[in-house]
């Protein structure tokens, strides 16, 4: 599976859920149920705000420790973009389910591996936005995330965008980095070995990614589109798949 | 003659009660206009706790150390432990270039090898326990938190990625061809050695695997900052007994005597600060305006509860350049580009004296 293919995704591909989508990219399938506002347990009710819950089930055998850490960067990710405060008390539970990761050829592929996974990243994030979105939990604004690397490639430097195991492997740096619609810099990750002026590059390449089209300018960007950016445009994509949700929902008006 | 009873908390309880306007107002407001902001542990915004480290503190780990920045106190302990190559499940022999790199010092391409090596056979187990009492929020009798599974995953993928440990130092080698070394644990002769090693070629018949446990003793927050530093000074500690293959004996043998010092590459240090806002973000969106947050930096327990974002920066500047080895930063959008760019630094400030400390111990 190359890189480069187009993000798909789903709405509302569970029955029973109030929310959920299905989007995959980049060699990566997640599917994300949103359950909420529900009745909190005890232990995690928030006088004053809701609480958010994010399970992250890999591909294969149960979550361990990585899992554990990928769930709590996405906690504090969506508790900034869901209106918390709105639902005192309860619980909004955002459960993602990995189908499909890419294979590295390249090595033995273990179950069970402790280190980051830069790469799921995105994936995770942009499944759990649409699942919100589907759910109609009210956010402060969406968010698009892209992962990049970066790479010494015949002594060119080399930014990769949705790079594959075998380029994480390789490259000198991965970073990925979500955006909010206002093109806030919401979450940034990086690891590798890098100045900080190359980090600034990275983070101008994903921005590019994150936040082409500027809501101001929607008209312009379709004319804009040809730009390189090495990389799909998430935010038109995000943009595009809840038009046609919504338009195959009020098909009966 | 009456007076209005002024009501006065002590600060614990104001702390207890309000913790949100108790750290707000030495920031806010300081008591006087000369003074400057401060928090409430009388530091002040980017003022971090002085570091201090002690190495060899555990007799019967190979390499230990104990950190203690402000009251959060950690102890890391490093023992290797033998693993033979037949108890490797798809074990792969190295091939010979490798090998030979390795003698000739290393190069560019056996980092990549041995850097799988590592991942593959997990050598390198890093293990975090936040003893109950070392806080009030951990309890006896539970399985491990989110915090310290989060904290593992946290140390055990910058041990991989800033390459801190060579494969090559956890390689035991067999070398039929001499280079026998005489321990006092040798009781063969060492012609002997040779009569069914001829014409063998040089191989790897185990592994050390470092256990690298780590145990917050005390614990007043910034905990991954502290627990790195622990893990760096501990592995720059760690000295491994010299193992060779005993062909007789069809086992690895280690010195009593001799013992080696693991290769320690550079000194990353990590540097976190969090966010604190005067007021939680609204639904509107207003962006926070400068002189509306503070970054804290090294924040401690009761600041890491009031502040959702959170950055920390890992930078090591051991051979003159800075270079940054991980970001992390989420929970808000208040720490931009600007900011991030502004931070390595601090952080290469910080490291400067965590460098010190670390190094001052081991001299």
């Amino acid at each position: 599976m190359t890189a480069t293919t187009a993000p798909e995704a789903a709405l509302g591909v569970l029955p029973r859920a109030d929310g959920s989508a299905k989007y995959s990219h980049a060699g990566y399938t997640v599917t994300a149920s949103v359950s909420g506002p529900i009745e909190a347990q005890r232990r995690d009710e928030h006088a004053y705000e809701a609480h958010v819950d994010v399970v992250v089930r890999p591909a294969a055998g149960v979550g361990g420790t990585r899992e554990r850490h990928l769930e709590s960067i996405l906690q504090s990710t969506l508790a900034q973009i869901i209106l918390i405060k709105n639902f005192p008390r309860s619980l909004i539970q955002i459960v993602l389910q990995v189908e499909d990761s890419p294979e590295n050829d390249y090595v033995n592929t273990k179950l069970v591996q402790a280190s980051l996974n830069f790469a799921i990243m995105p994936a995770l994030i942009q499944t759990a936005v649409l699942a919100l979105l589907s759910a109609g939990v009210p956010m402060r604004a969406t968010l698009t995330a892209t992962a990049v690397a970066m790479a010494h490639r015949d002594g060119a430097k080399k930014t990769i965008v949705d790079p594959t195991p075998r380029d994480i492997e390789t490259a000198q740096s991965v970073h990925v980095f979500a955006f909010t619609s206002r093109d806030e810099l919401l979450l940034a990750e990086s690891e590798g070995d890098f100045t900080v002026e190359e980090w600034d590059d990275v983070c101008e390449t994903a921005k590019k990614v994150c936040c082409h089209s500027a809501p101001a300018k929607e008209g312009m960007a379709m004319v804009l589109d040809d730009e390189d950016v090495g990389g799909p445009d998430m935010r038109q994509f995000l943009r595009s798949t809840m038009k046609s949700k919504v338009d195959a929902d009020l098909h009966w008006k | 003659m009456t007076t209005t009873p002024t009501v006065s908390l002590p600060a614990p309880i104001f702390a207890k009660v309000t913790p949100r306007p108790f750290l707000l107002r030495g920031l806010a407001n300081p008591p006087s206009p000369d003074l400057p902001p401060a928090r409430t542990n009388g530091r002040g915004p980017r003022e971090t706790r002085p570091i201090s480290v002690n190495a060899s503190s555990l007799s019967h780990a190979h390499g230990s150390a104990l950190v203690r920045v402000g009251d959060t106190t950690v102890l890391c302990g490093v023992r290797g432990e033998l693993l033979p190559v037949e108890s490797i499940p798809q074990f792969r022999p190295l091939d010979k270039n490798a090998a030979l790199t390795e003698k000739e010092g290393g190069g560019g391409n056996n980092d990549v090898i041995g850097r799988g090596e590592l991942k593959d056979y997990d050598l390198l187990v890093p293990n975090i326990e936040l003893a109950t009492g070392s806080a009030p929020q951990f309890l006896p009798g539970v399985p491990p938190t989110a915090l310290a599974q989060t904290l593992s995953t946290r140390v055990y993928s910058l041990l991989h990625s800033t390459g801190l440990v060579e494969a090559g130092d956890l390689r035991v080698w067999y070398k039929p061809g001499g280079g026998h070394k005489t321990g006092e644990d040798v009781d063969m002769g060492e012609g002997e050695g040779g009569g069914e090693g001829e014409g063998e070629e040089d191989r790897v018949v185990a592994y050390w695997v470092l256990y690298i446990d780590l145990q917050f003793a005390s614990f007043d927050g910034n905990p991954f900052d502290v627990a790195w530093a622990a893990v760096v000074a501990a592995l720059r500690d760690t000295r491994l007994p010299v193992a060779r293959w005993d062909p007789d004996r069809e086992t690895v043998v280690c010195s009593r005597t001799e013992s080696r010092k693991l290769n320690v590459r550079g000194l990353p240090v990590a540097c976190s600060a969090a966010v604190f806002v005067k007021k939680e973000s609204s639904e509107k969106g207003a962006r926070t305006k400068q002189g509306d947050y503070w970054l804290l930096l090294d924040p401690d327990r009761l600041e890491e509860t009031l502040c959702r974002e959170v950055i920390t920066m890992v930078v090591d500047s051991s051979d003159g350049e800075t270079r940054i080895k991980s970001i992390e930063k989420h929970g808000g959008t208040i720490i931009g580009r600007e900011l991030i760019r502004g931070y390595a630094g601090v952080a290469a400030k910080r490291s400067i004296e965590v460098k010190k400390a670390v190094e001052a111990m081991e001299s």
